[in-house]
């Protein structure tokens, strides 16, 4: 007679660390939510501060104006963040992309010829929005990225003779304006990112376009997840194996 | 109007590396001819800005011209500018140094087209994290901060991947993971901030963040944050393989500079924001973690039997130093542990990266990096040899050199404020790490009877000097002790403040 029972009925062993960790993290968390209830409510943040210097901005939405204007150092990196997302993806790999299925129906063929001309109008309408209302280079770049997805999954068959060269000046245009910009705002007006006001709007704009533009194919680029061909000389993959003796 | 103001070099250590990175993405192949360029252009711009501290002590340089609590504050004083020089110092030799490797390692035939890819990619990489380490030592505010580490993360994720093993890019996957942890902990932190007191300056809120429960919070998740980062132990996990598996010059960024920012960090949040918030118990938590990594960082890497993995286990030895610094600042005065905890990094920065570099010289001449048969390497890479001495001397802390004068006064610091026991086991510590340093300087100095060299290997200045010199500033940096320390006492002083171009 066999007294073990079979694998499905057996009950699976629970590890006392996932236990452990479980509870320290249910622990954590409760201490979290008692503290945002006693915390006191009244503090304002910087919404007041923004309204008052708002005019000295040069655009009307305060959003676009605290992302470029008044924390434009900030953005100024987030936008080497995402230069770098690439920088780190494209230095592991090649592009391997596996999204070709064959067989494109002519439907979603059609659809995308259609809709990514229209996704390119509506990331500049969003990019120039951006000035007055809700909208910006970061809302821009995303839907030039879908747009790019859209393209690269529906296999066009221009895409992957893209050169290497172009895509890289695109991918680097949005930081290279902004740095630029910044630092002719130190020649101009004598410090960095301080806009001369009548040029303020122009400037912006300019910033926002560029980098709507890296940030589409950045996205796009992120999605394909590898560096174009003929980009470097050919190599050949790592073995798997002992990891040694090789650096 | 053509105003050049003289305040704005403030962001010439930041500008000059990101324009770089920049450049070296786009024209792949100026990378090793200008990249030490651009080094030298971080460097100069890093010594005016000492020179305008030592004329006109600390500044404040408000970007965008919009002042404090609305935009955000570029500050120098003695502490960041420390840390400024110890990066650029040690970025400058690494610079060089990897010059000469990837020349070295282009110049063997076999394998092209992975060293092309690696020097490639590690010019713009690196040159975004010199510029991300420069920015977060400068920035004063605290969604910057965050900011800039995210920058020093990915970049150095991305490096530690570049040498595309998969035992590296398991550890980088790793290193990205805890990387990310610790990020959103200490974004959790600023999140709370806000909400408590509306402001993100780290001056303004030094003046006003009390006990409130909403700072408590705060302090304990943006301190796991930094720690996760720092690899403190018990936290230290992730660090050895990603530093060990890593190309060489990466490993001597990884292990001389990265840890190092999220420390400086942790220091000025503990010393200065939360002042007011801590207690004697916390840092006392912190005390023992350090002593932890200091005893089971050097009893690891005792037991190694690869180079690179003992060099990284004694960095998380090392690291537990800093920490030691914590319940001794609380008692015996910020300044003094300040010297210590700076003397200890930039020491160790230039050490450490001296130690990874002559490990990798050394994996590059014999093929592997056994403890065991490591024997003779004298008789062919002198210099890298007694370059790798020089930084074991550091590292148990030897006069002159640089470790034994943090050692000294973090010694002095335990033996007056009545808490004798950081001061033993900061001597088990130096005692444990001439352990693991003697174990590979004899074996590399050690001559055996008959021993011949087998190989004619093709010489390179590049791969050996910068770990030499490296290696002799950790040593002599002793003795130029009162130097930093006046520059550190620059930062007590009254701070003065620019607005450049005037308020818009």
């Amino acid at each position: 007679m066999l007294t073990t029972a079979p694998a499905k009925y057996r009950r699976k062993r629970i590890d006392p660390l996932v236990v452990l960790v479980f509870f320290l993290l249910a622990g954590v968390t409760a201490m979290l939510g008692r503290t945002i209830c006693i915390m006191p409510q009244q503090m304002p943040g910087l919404e007041n501060e923004v309204a008052r210097h708002l005019h000295n901005s040069g655009v009307a939405s305060p959003v676009t104006a605290v992302l470029l204007n008044f924390r434009g150092y900030d953005t100024l990196l987030e936008v080497m963040v995402l230069f770098l997302a690439v920088l780190g993806v494209w230095s592991l790999t090649r592009a391997t992309f596996v999204g070709y299925m064959g067989d494109v129906s002519p439907v979603q063929l059609a659809m995308v010829r259609l809709l990514a001309p229209f996704m390119f109008l509506v990331a500049a309408y969003l990019v120039w929005q951006g000035s007055h209302l809700a909208g910006g280079a970061f809302q821009g770049g995303a839907v030039l990225g879908g747009a790019g997805v859209l393209m690269l999954i529906t296999d066009l068959p221009w895409l992957p003779m893209v050169p290497a060269r172009p895509l890289r000046c695109g991918l680097a245009l949005g930081p290279v304006v902004f740095l630029s910009v910044a630092l002719g705002c130190l020649i101009w007006s004598g410090g960095f990112l301080v806009y001369p006001l009548q040029a303020a709007a122009f400037l912006l704009v300019l910033i926002e376009a560029a980098c709507a533009l890296s940030i589409g194919l950045t996205l796009a680029a992120l999605f394909v997840g590898g560096r174009p061909y003929g980009e470097l000389m050919e190599e050949q993959p790592y073995e798997g194996g002992s990891g040694q003796g090789d650096e | 109007m053509l105003i050049f103001d003289a305040d704005a070099w403030i962001i010439c250590p930041i500008v000059f590396p990101l324009a770089a990175s920049i450049f070296f993405f786009l024209s792949r192949r100026t990378g090793p001819v200008a990249a030490p360029v651009a080094a030298l252009a971080t460097g100069v711009s890093i010594i005016i800005l000492l020179r305008q501290l030592l004329l006109f002590g600390p500044r404040h340089y408000y970007i965008g011209g919009w002042q404090a609590p609305l935009g955000i504050t570029l500050r120098f004083d003695g502490p960041a500018v420390l840390m400024l020089a110890m990066t650029g110092l040690t970025g400058i030799g690494i610079t060089l140094y990897a010059r000469g490797y990837f020349s070295f390692r282009i110049a063997a035939p076999k394998r092209v087209g992975r060293h092309e890819r690696q020097e490639r990619f590690f010019w713009p990489l690196w040159m975004m994290l010199w510029a991300a380490m420069n920015g977060l030592f400068l920035s004063s505010d605290i969604f910057n901060l965050y900011v800039t580490m995210e920058l020093v993360s990915i970049a150095a994720v991305a490096l530690a991947a570049l040498s595309g093993k998969p035992a590296s890019q398991i550890a980088a996957i790793r290193y990205l993971l805890v990387s990310f942890l610790g990020s959103l902990s200490y974004l959790l932190g600023v999140v709370f901030l806000y909400k408590t007191y509306g402001i993100l300056d780290l001056d303004m809120l030094q003046d006003i963040a009390g006990a409130a429960p909403g700072t408590r919070v705060a302090l304990a998740l943006i301190t796991i944050g930094l720690l996760l980062k720092t690899a403190l132990f018990p936290m230290h996990f992730w660090l050895p393989p990603a530093h060990a598996n890593a190309l060489a010059p990466v490993s001597a960024i990884l292990s001389g500079l990265v840890v190092k920012g999220s420390f400086y960090l942790l220091f000025r949040f503990w010393f200065e924001v939360f002042s007011g918030a801590i207690s004697i118990g916390a840092l006392n938590m912190l005390g023992i973690l350090g002593a932890g990594a200091i005893l089971w960082g050097a009893l690891q890497a005792m037991r190694q039997q690869r180079l690179k993995l003992l060099v990284a286990y004694s960095t998380v030895s090392q690291l537990g130093y800093l920490f030691i610094a914590f319940p001794l600042a609380s008692l015996e005065g910020n300044m003094k542990v300040w010297g210590a905890v700076i003397f200890m990094a930039m020491a160790h920065a230039c050490a450490k990266s001296a130690m990874f570099m002559a490990a990798g010289t050394i994996y590059l001449h014999i093929g592997h990096d056994r403890i065991n048969e490591l024997v003779g390497i004298r008789a062919y890479l002198p210099v890298t040899a007694l370059a790798y001495a020089i930084a074991g001397v550091n590292l148990m802390g030897l006069p002159p050199s640089g470790g034994f004068i943090a050692k000294w006064l973090l010694l002095s610091a335990s033996f007056n404020s009545m808490q004798w026991w950081w001061g033993v086991v900061v001597m088990v510590g130096s005692l444990l790490a001439s352990v693991y340093v003697y174990r590979v300087v004899c074996q590399l100095f050690i001559i055996p009877e008959g021993y011949t060299i087998k190989k004619q290997y093709p010489r390179s200045h590049l791969l050996e000097w910068p770990a030499f010199t490296l290696a002799l500033i950790s040593l002599l940096l002793g003795l130029f002790a009162p130097y930093p320390l006046h520059i550190l006492t620059i930062g007590s002083s009254n701070v003065a403040t620019i607005i450049p171009g005037g308020p818009p």
